[in-house]
C-alpha cells in the first residue's frame, strides 16, 4: 500500500516539475527580457542568455537539463536578489521554519486539549467559547487577525516588537511570538475542530460506554478515546499544512518578516521566476513527504490498516 | 436483604416521558429477562442502572445492591462507585464495545486496574487477565490480540471478560448475542449462565427475543412503549402469557411457532406443501451452474434454482454462504461468471440490459434505505407505475393491494414505519406487474410482528396475483412459514432442495441437520440429542 | 430506539427556531448585501483622490472614518469595497458548485476510466495549496478580478467534485439505487431524479463556506498585491496601502480588517446552521 503511494506521489511530483519548468516558458512577456531582469538588452546580453538558458534547444531537452540542475542543487540565479536560488533560499529557511515551528506547537498545545475538553462537555462554556473562537480561526484571514494583533500590541500594549525578524536566536524567538500566534490562530482552529469531532464521536463510540460501565475512570476512558480520535486527526493533518503554506506568506508580509514566505512574494510580484519555480517545488515536495508520513503515521496508529496492509 | 433491588420512578427524554414507574428484585445468581420491542424503552432502562442515560434524559428512582442504596440521580463521582462494583454492562456489538486499536489484554487489565483501584505490577496483570480469559474459554494468547484478529464470538467473550472483571454484584447484557450467529448465541447465553453461578452474580437480560430466553432466564419482564405489560416466572409466562401482547409476541416469533410446530399442535405454514405444483408447470426461472466470483473468493459454484409459475421458492443458508449473490444475479443486478439464467424459457445475458421491470422486481432487507428519502410515497409508486405502462391514478388502488391508508401517498418515507416502508417496497415491486418477486431477506430487519404481517401478506398477494415469489433469509421459521420449497445453499453450493416439508422435517444431509438443530436449540436452550 | 427517535424530524420546513446568533449573521450579510447594491448610488465616486484631504482621522468633518493617504474616505472606499468582497467569493463558489456536481456526478455514478480521470485531476489540484498556487498563478501571470475568479473555481472545485463524487457514491450503493435500475429507468432519470436531490444538502452547505474561503482567499491575494488592480475599491488592497498610516488613522486598517473577519464568520456559520439543519431534516438519513 505504501509502495503505491510512494510512486503516486512521485508522480505528482513529476507532474508538478513540468508545470513548473512551463511556468518560465507560459509566462507573459518576452522570456529574454524577463531573463535579463534590470539588466540593458543588448545583442551581446540577449546572446549570453539564450546561451546560458539554452533556449535553442528543444523544450523536452531544456527541461532535463533543468530538471537535472534542480536534483543537483542548481536552482538558477536570483535576478533580484543576484545571488543562487539555493542561497536566497537557504539564508531565510531558518527563519520560516522558526515561525511554522513555533505556531505548529501552539496550535497543538492551545487545540488539543481544548478541542478534548470540548468534546467532552459538549454543549458547555468551555466548548461554546471554543466553538466561537474555532470559527473565528477558521474564517478570519491571517492578514486581517495580524494587523489587528499589531494595532493592539503596537498601541495598547507594547511588550512584542512588531516588526522585523530579530538578531540571534533568543531575540528572533521574541521577534515571532506575535507572527507565530497569528499563524497559530488559524491552526489551532483546524486542530481544535479536527479534535473535537474525532473525540465527540470516539466518546459516543460503544467501547467508551462500556468502559464507562466497568468503571475505568473518567481520566483513562478519555485517554482511550483520544487514542482513537488521534487516527482521523493525524490524517486531518494535510489541512493544517494547505493552510500553513498560505499562512506564512501572509504573516511574514503583515509582520515584514525575512522569510520564505515574503521571498515568494517579493520574487513573484517582480516575476524572479527562477525564485518564484524553486519555491515551488520546495513546497510541492514538503507537502508530499508529510503526505507520506502521515500514512505512514496512520499504519502505526491504526492496527487495522496494518493488518491489511501487511496481507496485502 | 442480599440481591438487587430496583425501583425506577420513571426515565424521561426530551420528547417526554420514555419509562413509566418499574420495579423489580433479582436475587444473587438470579436472573431476569426485561423483553421488548424497539422502542419499548428496554435499553433506556439498562442503561439508567449505570448512570448512562444519553445527554438529554434523565432518570429518578433508586438501586440497591445487597442493602447499599444508590439513588438513580446522582453525580459522575458517585456513580463511580457503582459502575463496575456494583453493576457492570455487557453491550450488543463486540465489534463496536472494545477499543479497536487496543490489544485484548489492556482492556481486561483497564478493569482490573479500576477495581483494585491502584496500578498493578505487569506481572500481577498478565496472571490476572490470563485467568478472566480462561474464565471466559479464551487461550491466554488472546490478551495480545486485537479485536479485529477475533472471531465476533471470541470479541463477546473478551468483552463478557471485561465486564466483569470488576466482579459486579449485577451484570446488565443488552441483546449480547443479536449480532452473533446461530450457533455463537447459545454458547454466549450458556457461558453467562454459568459465570452467574460460579460468582452468585445476579444478570439483567434485555433481549427482543422472547424466544431466546427460554429456560435460561428464572424471571421475565415484558415491557412496551414504557411500561411493564407483564412479569413471572418464564416458563409461566410462556407457556400461559396473561397479557395479549405477549400472546401476540409468542405468535408472531417464529423460532417459538416453530418449536410448537414440532410438539404438532399448532400452525402450518402458508406454503402449498402439495409439491406437486412445482413439477406441473414449466419453471419460470431456471439457472443453472451458476457460479459469481468477488476477486479470488468464490461465492457462487456452480448453482442450481428453478422456480415454477406462482410458487414460493425459499432459499436459507447463513451470511456468506451465496444466497444473496445469486437473488442478485437472477434480477441482474450482479453478473454471473459462467452458467446460465433462463425466464419463460429464454436465455438472459448477464446483467440488468437484458431484463424487463415486467419481468421481475427486488424487495429488499433494509425498509429505511430502499426508498428515496426525498421522494413522496405517490411519486415513488407513480414512477414505478409509469414504468409498467400504468396510469398514475392506480397508486390508490396499489396502497390497498399492500395493506396501506391512501393518505400514505402523500407522506415521505421518514413518516412510515419499517413495516410500511417494506409495503412500499412491495407496491413498488408490483407496479410494472412482474411474473417474479424477489425478496432478498426482506423481513429480517423487522419485528417479529410486523414480520408476521408481511409475510402474511406476501402469502396473499401470491393466492391474488398468482406471482412467484423467490425468498432469500437466513431464518429458517420464516421460510418454513411461506415456502412450498426450500433450497439450502451453503458456501456457494447447493446442499439440499426439496418440499418445505421435506427438507426441513426430515434433513437429508448432515449441514441441514445442523442448521435446523441451531434454529430448534435457539428457541429452547438446550441442544437436542442426535 | 435511537431510529425512532431520529425518524421524527421530517422536511426542511419543520426545524426549530433560528438561533439568535443566526439572525444576527443574517441581518449582518444583508447590511453587505445592501452595500453591494446600493453602493454605487450612495458614494459614486468612492476610489477618488484627493491630496488636500489626506490622512485625516476618524470623526473629521464630512469623513466620519476619516481619510487614507491619497485622501479617499474610508467610509465610502469600505462601502464600495463590499462589491468586490462578495461578487466574487459567490461566483467562485457557485461556478465550483455547478462543476462539482457535474464532474462529481458523472465520475460517482459512470465509475470506470471516466471516474479514473477526474479523480486524478482532483489529488491533482488537491495537493496544491490553493492560496500559494492563486499567488504563483495570478502574480506571474497577470490578469484581473475574473481571471482570479476563474483560476479560484478551478482550485475549489476538486472540493466539491469530491463531495459530490462520494455522496454519489454512497447513495448508488443504497437498495433505492437499485430499486431504481430493477426499473430500468434511465441513468440520467437516476443521476438527477434520485440521486442529486439526496447529495444536495452537501453540495450546498459545501457551496456556502466556498463562499466564506474564497472571501479569505480573494483579499490575502489583493492584500498580497495579487488580483485587484491598484486603486480598486476592494477591502484587502485598502488593507495593504493603509498598512503604513495606521497610526495616523487607525479606522483605515481597522475597520476593513474587521470587516472581513465578520463577514467571513457570518458565512461560515449560516453554513454550518445550514448544513446541519438540512442533515437533521432527512435528505441524509
Amino acid at each position: 500500500m505504501l509502495a503505491v503511494r510512494v510512486l503516486g506521489t512521485a508522480a505528482i511530483l513529476f507532474i508538478l516539475s513540468i508545470v513548473v519548468f512551463s511556468m518560465l516558458h507560459l509566462a507573459p512577456g518576452d522570456l529574454v527580457k524577463t531573463l535579463l531582469g534590470t539588466r540593458p538588452a543588448s545583442p551581446e546580453a540577449v546572446a549570453a542568455i539564450r546561451e546560458q538558458y539554452h533556449l535553442d534547444d528543444p523544450l523536452p531537452v531544456q527541461y532535463l537539463r533543468w530538471l537535472g540542475g534542480v536534483l543537483s542543487g542548481d536552482l538558477g540565479q536570483s535576478i533580484r536578489l543576484q545571488t543562487s536560488v539555493a542561497d536566497a533560499i537557504g539564508s531565510r529557511l531558518g527563519l520560516t521554519l522558526a515561525l511554522c515551528g513555533l505556531a505548529f506547537a501552539m496550535a497543538l498545545v492551545v487545540g488539543i486539549p481544548l478541542g478534548v475538553q470540548s468534546a467532552v462537555r459538549a454543549g458547555g462554556v468551555i466548548d461554546r467559547t471554543g466553538t466561537a473562537l474555532g470559527v473565528i480561526g477558521l474564517s478570519a484571514p491571517t492578514f486581517a487577525v495580524g494587523l489587528l494583533l499589531l494595532y493592539v500590541f503596537a498601541y495598547y500594549l507594547p511588550i512584542f516588537p512588531v516588526y522585523g525578524g530579530g538578531r540571534g536566536p533568543l531575540d528572533t524567538l521574541y521577534h515571532l511570538v506575535l507572527p507565530a500566534v497569528t499563524l497559530a490562530a488559524g491552526l489551532g482552529a483546524i486542530v481544535l475542530k479536527l479534535t473535537r469531532t474525532a473525540m465527540l464521536r470516539e466518546l459516543d463510540a460503544d467501547y467508551v460506554t462500556s468502559a464507562r460501565a466497568r468503571g475505568i475512570p473518567e481520566s483513562r476512558t478519555r485517554r482511550l478515546a483520544l487514542r482513537n480520535a488521534a487516527i482521523p486527526i493525524v490524517t486531518g493533518a494535510s489541512l493544517l499544512l494547505t493552510f500553513l503554506v498560505g499562512g506564512t506568506v501572509l504573516a511574514e508580509t503583515t509582520y515584514a518578516l525575512p522569510g520564505l514566505g515574503t521571498l515568494l512574494q517579493d520574487s513573484v510580484l517582480f516575476k524572479d521566476l527562477a525564485v518564484v519555480q524553486a519555491l515551488t517545488l520546495l513546497v510541492a515536495l514538503v507537502i508530499a513527504v508529510i503526505a507520506l508520513l502521515a500514512d505512514v503515521a496512520y499504519l502505526v496508529l491504526d492496527p487495522r490498516v496494518r493488518a491489511q496492509g501487511g496481507a496485502a | 436483604m442480599t440481591g438487587i433491588e430496583v425501583a425506577i420512578d420513571g426515565i424521561a427524554g426530551p420528547a417526554g416521558p420514555m419509562v413509566e414507574a418499574l420495579a423489580f428484585a433479582i436475587e444473587p445468581g438470579a436472573s431476569l429477562a426485561l423483553i421488548g420491542e424497539s422502542g419499548s424503552g428496554k435499553t433506556l432502562t439498562a442503561k439508567s442502572l449505570v448512570g448512562l442515560l444519553p445527554p438529554g434524559f434523565g432518570a429518578r428512582g433508586v438501586l440497591r445492591v445487597d442493602g447499599r442504596e444508590h439513588p438513580l440521580v446522582s453525580t459522575d463521582a458517585s456513580w463511580r462507585r457503582v459502575r463496575g462494583r456494583e453493576v457492570s454492562l455487557l453491550l450488543q456489538d463486540p465489534f463496536t464495545s472494545l477499543s479497536p486499536v487496543h490489544r485484548c489484554g489492556p482492556q481486561i487489565a483497564w478493569t482490573l486496574e479500576a477495581k483494585a483501584g491502584r496500578r498493578l505490577s505487569k506481572r500481577e496483570l498478565d496472571e490476572a487477565v490470563a485467568t478472566r480469559l480462561a474464565e471466559v474459554n479464551l487461550p491466554a494468547r488472546v490478551a495480545r490480540a486485537y479485536p479485529h484478529e477475533l472471531s465476533g464470538g471470541m470479541r463477546q467473550r473478551v468483552a463478557i471478560a471485561a465486564a466483569i472483571a470488576s466482579d459486579p454484584r449485577l451484570l446488565i447484557a443488552d441483546e449480547p448475542t443479536t449480532a452473533l450467529d446461530a450457533s455463537n448465541q447459545a454458547e454466549i447465553l450458556d457461558l453467562l449462565r454459568e459465570l452467574q453461578h460460579e460468582r452468585g452474580m445476579a444478570m439483567l437480560l434485555i433481549s427482543h427475543d422472547l424466544g431466546l430466553v427460554r429456560g435460561r432466564t428464572d424471571e421475565v419482564l415484558v415491557m412496551r412503549h414504557g411500561e411493564v405489560v407483564e412479569r413471572g416466572s418464564t416458563a409461566t409466562v410462556l407457556s400461559a402469557p396473561e397479557h395479549a401482547y405477549t400472546r401476540a409476541l409468542i405468535a408472531a416469533d417464529p423460532a417459538l411457532a416453530l418449536e410448537a410446530d414440532h410438539t404438532g399442535d399448532t400452525a402450518r405454514g402458508l406454503g402449498h406443501d402439495d409439491g406437486a405444483d412445482a413439477g406441473g408447470r414449466a419453471p419460470l426461472v431456471a439457472a443453472s451452474g451458476v457460479v459469481k466470483r468477488f476477486g479470488l473468493r468464490t461465492v457462487l459454484d456452480g448453482v442450481d434454482l428453478s422456480i415454477a409459475p406462482g410458487q414460493i421458492a425459499g432459499v436459507v443458508g447463513e451470511s456468506g454462504s451465496g444466497k444473496s449473490t445469486l437473488a442478485r444475479c437472477i434480477a441482474g443486478l450482479e453478473r454471473e461468471d459462467d452458467g446460465t439464467i433462463a425466464f419463460d424459457g429464454r436465455p438472459l445475458a448477464p446483467g440488468r440490459r437484458s431484463r424487463t421491470p415486467e419481468q421481475m422486481q427486488i424487495v429488499f432487507q433494509d425498509p429505511y434505505s430502499s426508498l428515496n428519502p426525498m421522494m413522496s410515497i405517490g411519486a415513488i409508486l407513480r414512477e414505478a407505475l409509469a414504468v409498467g405502462g400504468r396510469r398514475p391514478d392506480e397508486v390508490r388502488a396499489l396502497l390497498e393491494l399492500v395493506g396501506l391508508p391512501v393518505d400514505a401517498a402523500v407522506k415521505r418515507p421518514a413518516q412510515l414505519s419499517g413495516g410500511q416502508r417494506q409495503r412500499v417496497a412491495i407496491a413498488r415491486a408490483l407496479a410494472p406487474r412482474p411474473r417474479l418477486l424477489i425478496c432478498d431477506e426482506s423481513v429480517s430487519a423487522l419485528d417479529v410482528q410486523v414480520q408476521a404481517q408481511i409475510l402474511d401478506l406476501l402469502g396473499r398477494l401470491r393466492d391474488e396475483l398468482d406471482i412467484a415469489i423467490l425468498f432469500i433469509s437466513h431464518d429458517l421459521a420464516v421460510v418454513r412459514r411461506i415456502a412450498d420449497t426450500v433450497t439450502v445453499v451453503w458456501q456457494g453450493r447447493v446442499v439440499e432442495h426439496g418440499t418445505c416439508a421435506q427438507v426441513l422435517d426430515d434433513p437429508a444431509e448432515d449441514y441441514t441437520r445442523l442448521l435446523v438443530a441451531a434454529a430448534h436449540r435457539d428457541s429452547t436452550g438446550r441442544t437436542p440429542v442426535g | 430506539m435511537t431510529a425512532s427517535l431520529g425518524a421524527v424530524g421530517v422536511g426542511f420546513r419543520s426545524g426549530r427556531r433560528m438561533p439568535a446568533s443566526i439572525v444576527v449573521c443574517l441581518v449582518l450579510l444583508a447590511v453587505v448585501l445592501l452595500a453591494v447594491l446600493f453602493g454605487p448610488l450612495l458614494f459614486p465616486d468612492a476610489t477618488k483622490q484627493d491630496i488636500l484631504s489626506s490622512l485625516m482621522p476618524a470623526g473629521s468633518p464630512g469623513h466620519p472614518l476619516g481619510t487614507d493617504e491619497l485622501g479617499r474616505d474610508i467610509l465610502a472606499l469600505t462601502v464600495a469595497g463590499a462589491a468586490s468582497a462578495l461578487v466574487g467569493p459567490v461566483c467562485v463558489a457557485v461556478g465550483s458548485m455547478l462543476l462539482g456536481i457535474l464532474l462529481g456526478t458523472l465520475a460517482g455514478y459512470e465509475r470506470g476510466p471516466l471516474d479514473f480521470a477526474i479523480s486524478r485531476w482532483t489529488d491533482l489540484l488537491l495537493a496544491l495549496p490553493v492560496l500559494l498556487a492563486a499567488i504563483v498563478v495570478s502574480g506571474v501571470f497577470g490578469g484581473g478580478y475574473w481571471t482570479t475568479v476563474a483560476l479560484l473555481v478551478l482550485l475549489f472545485s476538486p472540493s466539491d467534485i469530491r463531495i459530490v463524487r462520494a455522496g454519489v457514491l454512497e447513495q448508488s450503493a443504497r437498495p433505492y439505487i437499485e430499486a431504481a435500475q430493477m426499473l430500468s429507468l434511465s441513468r440520467w432519470r437516476v443521476m438527477f431524479r434520485h440521486i442529486l436531490p439526496n447529495v444536495s444538502s452537501l453540495v450546498i452547505t459545501n457551496a456556502m463556506l466556498n463562499v466564506a474561503f474564497a472571501l479569505v482567499a480573494f483579499s490575502s491575494l489583493s492584500f498580497l498585491g495579487v488580483g485587484v488592480p491598484p486603486g480598486t475599491a476592494d477591502w484587502g488592497r485598502q488593507l495593504t496601502d493603509s498598512r503604513a498610516i495606521m497610526f495616523d488613522n487607525p479606522a483605515a486598517v481597522i475597520v476593513p480588517a474587521l470587516l472581513i473577519i465578520v463577514v467571513a464568520c457570518a458565512v461560515n456559520l449560516v453554513g454550518d446552521w445550514l448544513g446541519q439543519r438540512m442533515t437533521r431534516s432527512g435528505g441524509l438519513a
